[in-house]
């Protein structure tokens, strides 16, 4: 059981120093919408349209990463705990 | 060579009779027009659009200095690529775009009017009004008029004439009575606004 839970959070980390590298480690807050860049032909007017998308931000890597920690950090208090059972 | 003559002067006299003041729509039914602002602040860089505009300006393209009118810009339509940023500055604490639904700018004045061909260049002076509070403020513009280039945007092909508006200025939020001296380091008091928007004069 701790075992698994400290395996599940360092996969954890591991998918959300990926997905945050791959998404291309935006150093702002996570984006829920990304803008694309266009020129109307006629007035030349230079408009950026909003679609839905997600650019997770450095609050995303930081939840994560502290997510993936606190599992770390009851795997480890209960496989000490197990250890204590055992030589008692 | 007398009849001819006339008839060019009865010709310029009817091209002036219609030379009469335009009434552009900013109402755009494509949703290009738009004003980006920014803001630079030590610790936050903060960049957003606002595309609820609205408004109309009456020209006469032979003589813009006449020219009149208002452009609105609805507080709602304001947008951050971050939801919850987006709901904090259209919140009471900042734009409150409750109590005060819309930003203007009424012309009052233009001066220093730079004309070439279709194109121009101006001092727009006007009373600019955000979160309830007005100021007058005189801000450079560039102006482009595209007659006849209506039906090229149109789904139903309507004739009539386009004029297109550029202009780049900088505000301060102090000034518009917005959270004053607060939160300097993360929003910025200067905010630098980019608009670019077309109206269009249908015709018959």
């Amino acid at each position: 059981m701790a075992k698994l839970l400290q395996i599940f959070a360092v996969l954890c980390a591991l998918a959300v120093l990926t997905l945050w590298f791959g998404l291309g480690a935006h150093s702002g807050w996570t984006k829920t919408q990304v803008a694309t860049q266009h020129i109307d032909p006629v007035t030349e007017i230079p408009y950026s349209e909003m679609k839905p998308g997600f650019v997770p931000g450095v609050d995303f890597l930081a939840a994560g990463l502290l997510g993936a920690g606190l599992f770390f950090v009851i795997g480890f208090g209960i496989s000490k705990l197990q250890k204590k059972k055992t030589t008692s | 060579m007398k009849l001819s003559h006339s008839l060019a002067v009865a010709a310029a006299f009817v091209t002036a009779a219609h030379a009469e003041p335009l009434s552009f729509d900013f109402k755009d039914p494509k949703g290009v027009n738009n004003v980006v602002f920014k803001l630079d602040a030590p610790l936050e860089s903060i960049n957003g659009t606002a595309n609820g505009i609205s408004g109309a300006i009456t020209v006469d393209p032979a003589n813009p200095g006449t020219a009149s009118g208002k452009i609105v810009v609805a507080t709602e339509s304001l947008s951050v690529a971050n939801p919850m940023m987006k709901e904090h500055m259209l919140g009471e604490q900042w734009l409150n775009a409750k109590a005060n639904p819309e930003i203007t700018f009424e012309v009052k004045k233009i001066s220093d009017i730079q004309k070439s061909g279709d194109k121009g260049e101006a001092d727009v002076t006007g009373i600019f009004t955000l979160n309830g509070v007005s100021k007058e403020i005189t801000v450079e513009a560039k102006v482009t008029y595209l007659p006849g280039r209506l039906a090229e945007r149109s789904p139903q092909k309507t004739p009539g004439d386009l004029l297109v508006i550029r202009s780049k200025f900088e505000i301060k939020r102090s000034d518009f009575n917005i959270q004053p001296g607060k939160n300097l380091d993360k929003v910025s008091d200067e905010i630098e606004l980019e608009l670019a928007i077309a109206g269009a004069a249908p015709k018959g």
